[in-house]
Formats: structure tokens, sequence, C-alpha cells
């Protein structure tokens, strides 16, 4: 067998960095420790002490600010101990229905089911340790699906950005992967009755400040959506609450909580999730800056699931 | 600030992608095993959720193997570091030959995750190296291919 070294070039070193280290650095930290559930408070590593305003959240945030040469922000990345981004927290357990639910659900992310790593992690929720191929699976972001609102705030994937325009009664938050968004009312407007009202992915969502804490309540949801990538389950009785505040200038924090009753027995509160900010300047290709329409076409994901199903051997005339 | 990260962290977890990360990717393919090859290239797809590609490697006795792959990286980290469509797609022109760090699929056969690609000249293609561990198949009938008995999580389900 021949073996040959090639030299890499600066350039493809610093691509191999950067990528490697944005989608190994969860896996390194699932391997080597336990989770840190649901902190109540995280450490902030941004030392401007620059004057700002508390509530204004506009900008463009990222949680994988190396990828935009900013100051790295270790507190973007889940806590240590977490397969991969989600959801994650004090992971309730199910009610019966709660639980008939989740098991339909067959997620292609988190610990491979089955494996030496998922049966040894058993600190880790049971949803946590189910990944099967995707091929296998059903979950909706695989068919472009709508995500939902959970799971567009947890979403974490290398790059993922998102943009918060804040006007005097909303806040509109724009996502960049998937290219959705939805609308955060600040006009003295409370959640509306879910009954009176279609199911939305994104919800409805009614806010008010509590200090420099905006405090949003979202109700109303499409129940066809999963939590996060683990393929948690919502109904569409769930309510969820945001606590999003801004420590300091250039960080962006939530605290998410969702009770929902009918399929968990108790809240479940997210792990902390960290947003950077990132400079127009520094998110932009070709000096146009701003969030990617980084859209999940049905047509390109129907052809890549053609190549993803030949990995697990269908779909082969041999 | 221009980034500064020490080639250990990237080496570290090379050879173990998170399955959370890219569709799955890493349970769909054994990525804890990496090789190289010469390919040319048939056809390059420069889309969602992942590119994918087509090639062809010839192995010993002239024998042509047609492949399919998709890329670990995606377009939005692509075109962030340049590679964007117009480039990536001359780049990766039909018929370019080029040197590429893969992992098979779990099931085996001609499927595979393109993990790097180089150009004749050496250059880095849409981003990707190789581990300095990944021996070189050129040639060799099916690349590296699984070994054992197959397992494949949730196919028992199907």
């Amino acid at each position: 067998m021949k073996t040959t070294m090639n030299k890499m070039s600066n350039t493809i070193a610093n691509t191999m960095l950067l990528l490697g280290t944005l989608v190994c650095v969860p896996l390194a930290a699932a391997q080597n420790a336990s989770p840190t559930p649901a902190p109540g408070g995280i450490g902030i590593s941004d030392t401007d002490t620059g004057a700002y305003n508390k509530r204004d959240f506009s900008g463009l945030w990222a949680r994988s600010a190396e990828l935009y040469g900013v100051e790295p922000c270790p507190e973007c990345r889940e806590p240590v101990g977490w397969p991969g981004y989600g959801f994650f927290g004090n992971v309730p357990a199910r009610t019966p229905e709660g639980q008939r639910r989740m098991d339909l659900n067959k997620p292609a992310r988190g610990l491979e089911l089955g494996s030496a790593e998922a049966n040894k992690r058993t600190d880790l929720d049971i949803g946590l340790r189910r990944a099967i191929l995707p091929a296998f699976g059903n979950d909706p972001e695989m068919h472009c699906e709508p995500l939902g609102l959970a799971r567009l705030i947890t979403f974490a994937g290398p790059g993922a950005a998102m943009e918060m325009i804040q006007v005097d009664d909303r806040i509109l938050q724009n996502f960049e992967w998937t290219w959705d968004f939805r609308e955060i009312w600040m006009d003295g407007r409370v959640p509306p009755n879910v009954e009176d009202y279609l199911p939305r992915f994104n919800g409805y969502s009614a806010a008010q400040w509590e200090g420099d804490t905006l405090v949003v309540t979202s109700v109303g949801f499409d129940d066809r959506q999963w939590i996060d990538q683990h393929g948690y389950p919502i109904s569409a009785e769930a309510v969820l609450e945001e606590r999003w505040d801004r420590p300091s200038p250039n960080r962006l924090r939530v605290q998410l909580t969702l009770k929902d009753p009918l399929l968990y027995t108790a809240p479940w509160t997210a792990s902390t999730k960290v947003w950077a900010l990132i400079p127009k300047e520094s998110m932009a290709i070709a000096g146009w800056s701003g969030i990617l329409e980084d859209r999940c076409v049905p047509s390109d994901e129907s052809s890549f699931n053609q190549v993803r199903d030949r990995a697990a051997g269908l779909g082969i005339d041999e | 600030m221009r980034l500064r990260i020490t080639a250990i962290g990237w080496l570290l977890c090379s050879l173990a992608l998170p399955a959370s990360a890219h569709h799955g990717s890493s349970i769909s393919y054994d990525t804890a095993k990496q090789w190289t090859t010469w390919a040319k290239v048939v056809q390059f797809n420069y889309m969602n959720p992942h590119p994918t590609m087509t090639f062809e490697r010839e192995v010993e006795g002239g024998v042509v193997e047609p492949w399919v792959s998709e890329l670990l990286t995606n377009p939005s980290m692509m075109a962030r570091q340049g590679w964007t469509k117009k480039k990536s797609e001359q780049a990766l022109a039909p018929g370019t030959r080029v040197k590429l760090t893969l992992s098979t699929s779990r099931a085996g056969g001609f499927s595979g995750i393109v993990l790097g690609i180089q150009a004749e000249d050496g250059s880095p293609v849409v981003g990707g190296a190789r581990p300095a561990d990944a021996p070189d198949l050129d040639g060799k009938p099916g690349g590296l291919q699984p070994e054992g008995e197959i397992v494949l999580p949730g196919q028992d389900a199907q």
C-alpha cells in the first residue's frame, strides 16, 4: 500500500481547524465530562466595558463567533457534556402520552443507539442516546419541514446565525438556517387563547420587560415540530417562556423553559444559550453583509437524501 | 482578529466527528476511518444541506468505480470561506482530477463522505484536508471497506 504525505497549506489547515473546532468541540466535551444541567447563570467572557443599551437586542448574533473572526465565545457553546446542540437542560420524564409521541420520533443526532458511548452515558436522558442512520429516521428537518420555534433558537450548528431587529412594538428575529423568522410583540398584548387561532410552527409570542430581561411567552404551537434535533415532542398546549437579556455589550443570552404538562411531568428548563454580537462588516461575503439565505430547499433535500440513502445501503440496484 | 487555533485541536477530534453534526453524517459513514484516493469528478452539486458529488476512481486492472458522496462542509460555510457556487463548480468541473479524503459508508459499497479535496497542484478545494495518518488507497479496489458484521442503527425498525 502506497502512503503519500501531502503538505497542507496554511489556508487549508485553517479551514480544517475551524471546521474541526466547530463540529468537534461538543463531541469532545461529551466524551470527557458530565453534563452541567441548566445553570442559573453562565460566565460571560466578553471584556468590552463600553456603554450599551441593555434593552436593545438589535444586531447580528452567532454562537460560532470564531467563524466571523471576532473574539471567541466559549460560553456560546453548549455546556460541557451534552452531545452536540439541542434544548438540553434538566430533561424531565415524559408522561405516557409524551413517551408515546417521543417514541414515534426517530432522530439521527445524538449518541448512536446501541453504541458503547450511548450505553456508557447513562447520565444522559435516553432521548440523547438513540440516534440512528438518517435514512432510517424521520427527522422533519430532513424533508425541509419547518423546524419550529424552540429548534430554531437552539440550533447552533457551524455558522448558524440570527438577526434581531427591534422596533418600538416588536422584535423580528430572523434565523439563517432555513431562512425562517418569528415576531415578538411588545405592545402590551397577552398570549392568545390557542384554540382561537391556527397553530403555528413558531407560535404566537408576546413579551414584557422585567428589569432588563425581556420575558417572552409563546403559545399555539404546531405539534408536528420537534423541540430539538433529538426528537423531543411538543404539544399544541405547550407554553414556552424565554427570558432574554444582554449581559454585556457583545453577548445575548436566553433561558428557555417549556411547560407542556400533556407530554412532560415537569417544566423543562433548557441549558442557557448565549450568542456573540457579530459586527456587520464581519458577517459579509464579498462586501455584502447580513445573514445568509440559507434555505432548506425540498428538491435539493430530496436529491441529497438519495445520496444519504445510498450510505445506508438503500436504493442500490445490485 | 485573525483566528488562531492550534493544530492539535483539529487533529484530536478529526477522527471522531459528532453524530449531531451534518444531518447525521457520522452515523452514516465510518468517519473514524479516513483514507485518500485520486478521483475524477463526474458531477458536483452545490446545494443544501450538503453538496454532493459523484466521482470515478480507477483501480487495479483498469476497473473504474462509480462513487456517490456527500461533502462534510455545507454551502454557508463554504461561501463564508470564499468558496462561492461559481468558484466551487469551476474547481470541481466534470473531468477534474482531485485528491479526496473520505470515509466509506457504514453499509459499504461505493458510497462515502468527502472530508477534504485537493487539486492536482496540492491546493485545497472547498476546504478540508486529511489527517496525517489517513492511508492512501489510490488504485485499491473499493478503497477502505467495512469489515466484519455491518450494524446499521435503525435498520431493524424498517
